[in-house]
């Protein structure tokens, strides 16, 4: 029985995409009156998977273990085409999907 | 005397989508949530507060996955940390979370979905056998 990748409408799948992309937002407001600088606010914020994060190197809050195993996963394993549950990319060219059997050359078995 | 249609009838897990707020929250609590801020805030030119945010956002098992800190006086020693750094992965079938190396390797306990690994060593082990 093989198990496709369900297809996720709505909010879920909403967030999902966009915390995967990365939201930045980048403002900044000046106030000024009569010519004279009066108020300025610069807002740079970023929000993000973790994942995401991990990826491009954003600042985690002090005392976060960056040296986990679930860290080197996160960044390496990559996701079946077919089912999409995530392997190491190793196993997922060179022995097929363990999850689904999904064959990256299946001509060449 | 028995119902016929309870024999009959066999009750198959079966996953269903969550795609409502529920599955969103649970999604994102999942996976984790980082939201970074740099905010500076001037008055005529002179620099009057800055605010700078590093939060992580995550369940507990997600959290304790990747290392983050716990409030000081939080016992990490207890059975419960200790289920949930087994990694764990959602079956395709009945949507439980089972321990991801048994689910890969042989089935899931829940529902009896095996992996293509698994079918794999099943047809490896029978042609060794005979």
């Amino acid at each position: 029985m093989v198990i496709l990748r369900p297809e996720e409408t709505g909010l879920k799948e909403l967030l999902d995409r966009i915390l995967d992309k990365g939201v930045a937002v980048d403002a900044s407001v000046r106030v000024n009156l009569v010519g004279v600088d009066l108020l300025g606010i610069n807002a740079r914020t970023i929000l993000s998977s973790f994942k995401t994060a991990a990826k491009i190197g954003l600042d985690f809050p002090e005392g976060t273990n960056l040296n986990t195993p679930a860290w080197q996963d996160l960044i390496t394993k990559q996701p079946c085409p077919v089912c999409g549950m995530e392997s190491r990319p190793k196993d997922l060219k060179e022995e097929g999907c363990p999850w689904c059997g999904w064959n990256y050359r299946p001509d060449e078995r | 005397m028995r119902d016929k249609t309870m024999e009959s009838t066999t009750f198959r897990p079966e996953r269903t989508e969550d795609t409502g707020l529920s599955g969103a929250i649970d999604k994102i609590l999942d996976k984790g949530l980082v939201i970074n801020a740099d905010i500076t805030i001037d008055v005529a030119g002179v620099e009057l507060l800055g605010i700078k945010i590093r939060a992580a956002l995550a369940s507990f098992e997600t959290a304790a996955k990747y290392g983050l800190e716990f409030p000081s006086g939080t016992n990490l020693e207890t059975a419960g940390w200790r289920e949930a750094m087994i990694e764990k992965e959602e079956c395709p079938q009945c949507g439980k979370r089972v321990d991801r190396e048994e689910l890969l390797n042989f089935a899931c306990p829940w529902c009896g979905w095996e992996s293509a690994k698994a079918k794999k060593r099943k047809v490896r082990a029978k042609v060794g056998v005979q």
